[in-house]
C-alpha cells in the first residue's frame, strides 16, 4: 500500500519555482530518503506533503487521504519534525514532552509512561528538569525529535533530524527510528548526511532545482551511478603524473593535491595495475594505497553535477 | 478534549510563570496603595456622575481596566514567541487548524482578562467598598468590559506580533503603544479638568471606554454615554479581532 503518493507536484513563490512537477511514491513501512543540495526544494516538498502549504498544482494523497481536501485528517495521522528548531522556552524538558502529549489528546497515564520511555531512549534523564532555554542546541534537538514520539502516528516526516547532534546521539536516533519502522511506521526523511541515508533508507530520491533527478534503492543507485571505484595513492614526493598516464584509458584523476592522487575508474583493477606499473617504471615511491567503492556521497555529487550541467546546456 | 481547549491549556501553561503573576499583582497594588494614597493630598475627590469618589477608589477601579489591557499583552507574546521558537509551524502541522489556534488565543486572553479583573476587584475592594453598587445589572458590565477589552487589546497585541520580527522591535512598539493607552486615558485621572486637547485624546483611546464601563459596573451611574462607549468598544473589538485573524491566517510559513 502506498503511504505517500504525490503526482505532478508544483509549487512556486512568485516567479521562482521551488518544486517543479515531481512525483513521489512511498510504500508503507519503508524509510524514504529525500536528498538534495541547499535550496533544491526539499523543505518545500516537506511542507507540501505535511499540508503546511498548498501546492500550486498537482495532487497529494497521504495514507489514502486527499491532502488538499482534508489536510486536518492527514495531520491527525502524521508526525512532523521540522528542520527549524521548535520548543517552548519556559518549559522543562519533561514538561514539554508531557504538554505535547496533552496537545495530541493522549491520556494522562500513557503520557506519563511515554515521557519516561522517551527520556531514557533519547538520553534526556539528566536534563529532564532543565528548561528548554537552558539546554544546548543538540539537546534541544533531541527533545524536539523525542517529543514527536509522544503521539501515535502512521507516517513520520523528519527534516534533517540529526542536525546538531553528536555522533553518538545521531546513531542512537537512527537506531530508534529503525526500531519504530520495524513496528510498522513509515518515514519520510531528509538529510545532508549521506551516510545516514545509506544506513537508514530503503529508497532514496535526489532532488535538484525542484526536480527529482534520481530515485531508487541505495544499492541500485550505486549500481547505476557508482560502478566505478576510487583509488587513492600517496606518493613520496610531489609529481605531476597525468603526463605519465597517457595511453591509459577509462580513468579520471578528479583530485590531485600534492602527494595524494585520487583516481576514479569503473575499470579499477586494470587501471590500478597500469598505474602501479607506470609509477614503478618512473621510480616513484608509493607510501600508501587504497581502493574503495564509490560512496553514496560521491554518487550524490555526480548526479547533482550532471543535473546542473544538463540544466545549463539546455539553458534552464 | 476539544483541540481549542488543549491549546488554551498549553497557552496558560507557557504564559503563567511566577514573574508574570507577580507583575500582574504587585504592579496594580503599588499603584492602588502607593500612588492612590500619595496623590490623595493633591486630588481629594473625583466627581463620578452623582457621586464623589476618593482618589484611591478611582484609581483602584481604573487599575482593573489597566490590568485587563496589560494581561492581554500575553496574547501578542504567545504569538511572537511561537513564531520565534518554531511552535507556530509545529502546531499547524499538528492536529489543529489556524482558526483553532486563533480561537485558543482569544479564549486565553479572555480567561486572563477575567481573572485579572477579578483579582484587582478583590484587591481594590477594601478601597472602594464604601461606594460600590454591585448588583445583577452592574456585574455583567464588568464582565462585558473584561471580555471585550481583552479581545480588543489582545487583538492589537496580536497584530503587532504578526508584523514584527525582531524582539527589540516587538518590545519597543508594544511598550510604546501600551504606554500611550495607559497614560492617555481615564485609568489614572479623570478627563474633567484636563486640558481640552488631552481630554479629547483620552476619548480617542479605547482604554478610556473600557475603564469607564468598568467604573459604571462597580459604582453604578449608568448613562447614555456609557451605552455609546460600550457600542464603540464592541465595534473596535470586532474590527481589530477581524484584522488580527486575517493577518494570522495569512501569516507565511
Amino acid at each position: 500500500m502506498l503511504c505517500i503518493e504525490a503526482k505532478s507536484l508544483f509549487r512556486s513563490y512568485g516567479n521562482v519555482t521551488a518544486v517543479d512537477g515531481i512525483d513521489i511514491s512511498v510504500e508503507s513501512g519503508k524509510i524514504f530518503g529525500f536528498l538534495g543540495p541547499n535550496g533544491a526544494g526539499k523543505t518545500t516538498t516537506m511542507k507540501l506533503l505535511t499540508t503546511l502549504i498548498p501546492p500550486s498544482s498537482g495532487t497529494i494523497t497521504i495514507l489514502g487521504i486527499d491532502a488538499s481536501r482534508h489536510p486536518l485528517d492527514v495531520r491527525k495521522k502524521i508526525g512532523v519534525v521540522l528542520q527549524q528548531p521548535s520548543y517552548e522556552p519556559t518549559l522543562t524538558v519533561e514538561k514539554s514532552l508531557e504538554k505535547y502529549g496533552m496537545m495530541w489528546d493522549i491520556d494522562i497515564k500513557t503520557r506519563r509512561d511515554r515521557v519516561e520511555e522517551l527520556l531514557t531512549a533519547f538520553d534526556l534523564q539528566d536534563i529532564r528538569k532543565k528548561k528548554n532555554d537552558d539546554i544546548s542546541i543538540g539537546q534541544r534537538r533531541r527533545v524536539q525529535v523525542a517529543r514527536e514520539f509522544m503521539h501515535d502516528m502512521d507516517l513520520l516526516f523528519l527534516d534533517e533530524p540529526t542536525a546538531g547532534l553528536d555522533p553518538s546521539a545521531r546513531r542512537g536516533l537512527l537506531d530508534y527510528i529503525k526500531g519504530k519502522v520495524r513496528d510498522g511506521l513509515t518515514i519520510f526523511f531528509t538529510t545532508h548526511i549521506l551516510e545516514e541515508a545509506e544506513y537508514l533508507c530503503d529508497e532514496i530520491a535526489i532532488i535538484n532545482r525542484g526536480k527529482i533527478i534520481a530515485v531508487d534503492t541505495p544499492d541500485e543507485l550505486k549500481n547505476k551511478f557508482g560502478r566505478e571505484k576510487t583509488i587513492k595513492i600517496r606518493i613520496g614526493q610531489m609529481q605531476e603524473i597525468s603526463g605519465m598516464l597517457q595511453g591509459v584509458r577509462n580513468y579520471d584523476v578528479s583530485h590531485d593535491e600534492g602527494t595524494v592522487i585520487t583516481i576514479h575508474s569503473a575499470d579499477s583493477e586494470q587501471i590500478l595495475a597500469k598505474i602501479l606499473q607506470v609509477l614503478q617504471s618512473n621510480n616513484i615511491q608509493i607510501e600508501d594505497l587504497s581502493v574503495v567503492p564509490t560512496s553514496l556521497e560521491e554518487i550524490f555529487l555526480t548526479v547533482v553535477k550532471n543535473s546542473n550541467a544538463s540544466s545549463i546546456s539546455s539553458g534552464k | 478534549m476539544h483541540p481549542v481547549f488543549r491549546l488554551v491549556n498549553r497557552n496558560l501553561t507557557i504564559s503563567l510563570n511566577m514573574g508574570f503573576v507577580i507583575w500582574q499583582v504587585i504592579f496594580p497594588i503599588i499603584y492602588i496603595f502607593v500612588a492612590g494614597f500619595a496623590y490623595t493630598a493633591l486630588i481629594h475627590s473625583v466627581p463620578f456622575g452623582s457621586k464623589s469618589l476618593n482618589y484611591p477608589a478611582f484609581i483602584a477601579s481604573g487599575m482593573i481596566g489597566f490590568n485587563i489591557m496589560n494581561s492581554t499583552l500575553i496574547s501578542g507574546i504567545i504569538i511572537w514567541n511561537d513564531r520565534r521558537h518554531g511552535m507556530f509551524e509545529q502546531i499547524l502541522v499538528g492536529p489543529f487548524t489556524r482558526a483553532q489556534y486563533i480561537l485558543s488565543n482569544v479564549y486565553t486572553i479572555g480567561i486572563i482578562g477575567l481573572v485579572s479583573a477579578g483579582l484587582i476587584t478583590a484587591i481594590g475592594y477594601p478601597i472602594f467598598f464604601k461606594s460600590v453598587e454591585f448588583n445583577v445589572l452592574t456585574i455583567p458590565l464588568v464582565v462585558f468590559a473584561s471580555m471585550t477589552g481583552a479581545i480588543l487589546f489582545g487583538s492589537i497585541a496580536s497584530i503587532i506580533s504578526t508584523r514584527l520580527k525582531s524582539s527589540e522591535g516587538f518590545n519597543v512598539v508594544i511598550n510604546t503603544a501600551f504606554l500611550f493607552f495607559a497614560f492617555v486615558s481615564t485609568a489614572f485621572y479623570p478627563a474633567q479638568g484636563a486640558p481640552p486637547i488631552l481630554a479629547t485624546a483620552f476619548y480617542l483611546n479605547p482604554l478610556t471606554y473600557l475603564v469607564d464601563v468598568v467604573r459604571v459596573g462597580i459604582f453604578g451611574n449608568f448613562t447614555g454615554t456609557v451605552g455609546y462607549e460600550m457600542i464603540i468598544l464592541t465595534v473596535l473589538a470586532v474590527i481589530f479581532f477581524g484584522i488580527a485573524t486575517k493577518l494570522l491566517s495569512r501569516l507565511e510559513i
